[in-house]
């Protein structure tokens, strides 16, 4: 990320800005808030974890134009995960001039923990009350002006979704103030923190906050200071061992303890809540989503909407519209007599709008069929995200996650995968270990198949008997809990309790989701066609080159013999390489042309899904868990996937189900 | 030599083989007494400790007698921390009297009241003693695991047990520590809690390390 935000801020007007920046707990409305100040539109996501990037803009705060950051949501300063990490830095930052804090006005305990630390750190804030509108229909009535001067920052109450409040806190926010807030630790933690002083040079941040970070256990601060000498430092770090190691618990946490027992004394003065306000909708709905037994038929309701919008609307009509209207009936049609009449040589007419032509394949693929059925999904997904389902989705599936040493939060990069692998990968990283990363990597690149292609393989199991569609289903659901099991016991490292915070269930804002969706994609084009191109490249020329059919005969022992497929499978199966996608379309073909019976459908399809994953996702896996860590990943996955195939298809041919 | 020294050296002795350390020289160095070494002999001359290699080991009778002394000492913090809500620092100089001044029936009866605690505020173990075995099989407790309370019931946090450093830190970053109070959603699937406005899903297996008291 560091690379990232510095550029953003080095083009020449802005690197004499001063900064500011936005701060506070997750899921507070920070990204909303950016955008009104900004005026320009950021992705806004509901999960913690996706909004790992940091968006930059400009924000004028009384006359002055400041440059602004909208830092990823924490809970604590001393950081704990990357994303507090990132927040931690950019606060560091000497160019700062105030820290717009924001608030979830019905959670003020948690956003107050930060503020605290702020004030430790000496930087000047202002601080935005969120969400007045939830807090007041929760009974949560909170004395702003009370709160104010015990804090001595200005406090400004907001609701960021009907843009209220905003245009006061940008007047605020040009007069920001460090908050008079303080708080005495223990005797023996001050007392340290005392000797820690004493060995620090002069910093720009606060001494005070670096000791207390050091105690809590996070040494990597001293990083941060300059001039510190390497005997210096090791001696703080002896003070908070030391400290450390006559205490049961970690120093950290009794400080945030007595942080909060602080807090909560001083929020008795400013804050009261009427008891016995009903939840409102919302919040019996919350509950029954994630109830034991309510939650599971409306985790079936949903997948069959999703289904719905994906399956029938985007696989269906979008397709037969784009891929056989527009690009049949229309693009190609035309492309193909402009080509004729204008481009004298029959290579380079076949190589664009032939029978592997690059727009005839290639582009009809990725946009007429893929893009439609991924941008569909890409929306459904987004209404899971921005409503609050998702969390409440891994309150329902932790166990099962457990048995494959993960934890419910696993389902958001597998859900995500359903609908494109490559960028579920790199939503990995929300998964708190580095064991748990692999695993859900394997799974996505092993069992998990794509929108496009779960489209195409729908589309082909659709005209089998209902038992073919179950079998796929099976074979794929066991398979991925066999790898699971397996990669939990084989991979070293450990997997990390299952502790989420659940956000309450909201409605959409449509804004955010079109943004959203809009962004992704985006980031899908970019990614993806590019790929179709040079997948419709490679086909072409060993067609021409004649290497097709070396390579089919190459293949004819595992393709043929084992799995019983007729050769010209194997094209699938590279192309496949490419794009997952890709491959099930051929097939598709294949099987609509008649020369696959029902075994050999149901067998090609639960081997094209295993196979290895996509190039994109290949290149993907490279750049997250590295070199050896993909080759180790390809080197099971190919041999797995078709001996899979071809036991499927021993037992398939002597059960005769089909 | 006054027991109070004795006991002070006991109890050193006791807690720096827990973190597991035994040599003289670390327990005469830590130690806050005037004349360590002379306690230390003293020690020695009555059978409670012998040195080999300047490693420190205690007789058996001397061990029974540091525990209790440590026992006492927990207990006290405990009690003063949770029932009398004192600051950090006037819990440890105070328990610091008290565990020499506790009777072995006072010592039973506080244990009792806070429901035999398995650690201190400071984390570290409180070492068993006859009231905690007869009440395991025994009484209902005062203090009980999150995952023996009824749903919707509304409670406050004793004390955390020990679990990984980090999911305690996690914890705290979502303001469950102790002192507040939580309500049990549901425990099906998983464990669902509510701390004031905060929603949290955790596994069974962290809920079961959370001891709570009706509030
Ligand atoms: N009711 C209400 N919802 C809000 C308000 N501000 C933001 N939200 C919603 O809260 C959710 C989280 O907001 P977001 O900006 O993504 O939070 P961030 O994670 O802090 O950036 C979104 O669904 C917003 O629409 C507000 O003032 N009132
Ligand atoms: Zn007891």
């Amino acid at each position: 990320m560091d690379a990232h935000s510095v550029q953003l801020l080095t083009d020449r007007e802005s690197s004499r800005q001063p900064l500011s920046v936005l701060v506070g707990n997750p899921n507070v409305g920070k990204s909303v808030i950016f955008g009104l100040l900004t005026g320009r539109y950021v992705v806004v996501s509901n999960y913690p974890g996706t909004t790992v990037e940091v968006a930059t803009g400009h924000a004028t705060f009384g006359k002055e134009k400041n440059v602004l950051i909208d830092t990823p949501g924490v809970n604590t300063l001393v950081p704990m995960s990357e994303d507090e990490k990132v927040t931690r830095d950019i606060l560091f930052n000497p160019r700062l001039r105030a820290v717009i804090q924001i608030a979830d006005a019905k959670n003020l305990q948690r956003a107050l923990v930060v503020t605290l630390q702020l004030a430790e750190m000496g930087l000047p804030v202002v601080l935005a009350l969120n969400m007045h509108d939830e807090a007041k229909s929760r009974g949560v009535s909170i004395d702003a002006k009370g709160l104010s001067e015990f804090l001595g920052v200005e406090v400004v109450t907001t609701v960021a979704t009907q843009k209220r409040g905003i245009e006061k806190l940008a007047r605020a926010a040009a007069s920001p103030g460090v908050p008079g807030f303080s708080v005495s630790y223990a005797d023996s933690i001050e007392r340290a923190s005392e000797d820690i002083f004493a060995l620090l040079p002069e910093t720009l941040i606060s001494k005070r906050y670096i000791a207390l970070t050091v105690l809590s256990g996070d040494s990597s601060v001293l990083g941060q200071v300059a001039g510190l000498g390497a005997e210096s430092r090791a001696r703080i770090v002896g003070i908070a061992n030391r400290l450390q190691s006559s205490y049961g618990e970690p120093v950290g946490y009794l400080i945030n303890r007595r942080r909060i027992s602080v807090i909560e004394r001083a929020l008795s003065q400013v804050m009261v809540k009427r008891e016995g306000t009903s939840r409102g909708w919302a919040g019996r709905l919350g509950m029954l989503t994630m109830h034991g037994v309510w939650g599971l038929p409306f985790a079936a309701g949903i997948v069959w909407l999703m289904y719905q919008l994906v399956g029938r609307f985007g696989a269906g009509v979008l397709v037969d519209f784009f891929e056989g209207t527009l690009f049949g009936e229309y693009i190609n049609t035309f492309l193909a007599q402009v080509v004729e009449k204008t481009v004298p040589w029959e290579f380079v007419r076949d190589l664009l709008v032939g029978h592997y032509g690059v727009v005839t394949m290639g582009l009809t693929y990725a946009i007429g069929i893929v893009l439609p059925i991924v941008a569909t999904f890409f929306f459904a997904f987004g209404i899971l995200e921005d409503s609050g389902y998702l969390p409440r989705l891994a309150i329902m599936s932790n166990r099962l996650f457990k048995s494959m040493g993960l934890s419910g939060k696993a389902i958001l990069p597998i859900v995500l995968g359903l609908g494109c692998a490559t960028m579920a990968t790199l939503t990995a990283r929300v998964m708190p270990t580095l064991k748990e990363r692999i695993i859900v990597t394997l799974l996505l690149a092993l069992a998990v198949p794509c929108s496009a292609q779960l489209g195409v393989i729908m589309g082909m199991l659709g005209g089998l008997s209902p038992v073919a569609a179950l079998i796929w289903f099976a074979v794929i659901l066991g398979v991925m809990f066999l790898a699971g099991a397996l990669a939990a016991r084989v991979i070293p490292g450990r997997s990390s309790d299952f502790l989420l915070e659940i956000p309450p269930l909201r409605v959409p804002q449509v804004g955010n989701l079109l943004a959203k969706t809009g962004a992704r994609i985006e980031w899908y084009l970019r990614e993806a066609l590019w790929i179709f191109v040079l997948g419709t490249l490679v086909l072409f020329l060993l067609d021409r080159a004649g290497a097709l059919g070396l390579i089919e005969r190459a293949a004819a022992p595992v393709v043929v013999r084992l799995l019983s497929l007729p050769s010209e499978a194997t094209e699938a199966f590279i192309v496949g390489f490419l794009r997952r996608d890709y491959g099930a379309a051929g097939l598709f073909m294949l099987a609509r042309r008649g020369a696959m019976d029902p075994v050999q459908i149901v067998v090609s399809l639960v081997t094209i899904t295993l196979f290895i994953p996509c190039f994109a996702n290949l290149l993907m896996i490279i750049k997250e868990r590295g070199v050896k860590v993909a080759a180790w990943m390809v080197v099971f996955i190919v041999p797995f996937s078709f001996l899979v195939g071809g036991v499927l298809n021993f037992v398939l041919r002597r059960l005769k189900v089909l | 030599m006054e027991n109070e020294r004795i006991e002070e050296m006991l109890e050193l002795l006791w807690t720096l083989k827990e973190a597991g350390q035994d040599s003289l020289e670390a327990a005469l160095e830590k130690s806050e007494d005037e004349a360590p070494k002379e306690v230390f002999d003293a020690l020695v001359s009555q059978d409670l400790a012998t040195v080999r290699d300047g490693k420190v080991s205690l007789s058996s009778a001397a061990e029974k007698r540091a525990r209790e002394i440590v026992r006492r000492c927990r207990l006290a913090e405990t009690l003063l921390a949770q029932v009398l809500d004192l600051e950090d620092r006037d819990v440890r100089d105070t328990a610091c009297k008290f565990e020499h001044v506790l009777s072995s029936r006072v010592t039973e009866s506080i244990c009792t009241f806070l429901g035999h605690p398995p650690v201190c505020p400071h984390g570290k173990p409180i070492p068993r003693g006859p009231c905690c075995l007869r009440a395991e099989t025994q009484m209902r407790p005062l203090v009980s695991r999150l995952t023996d309370m009824d749903l919707g019931a509304e409670v406050s946090i004793v004390f955390i047990a020990p679990v990984q450093h980090e999911t305690l830190d996690r914890l705290g970053g979502f303001g469950v520590v102790p002192g507040r109070t939580l309500r049990v959603h549901q425990k099906r699937p998983s464990f669902v809690i509510q701390v004031g406005e905060t929603t949290v899903a955790l596994d069974e297996e962290i809920a079961r390390e959370i001891f709570v008291k009706n509030a």
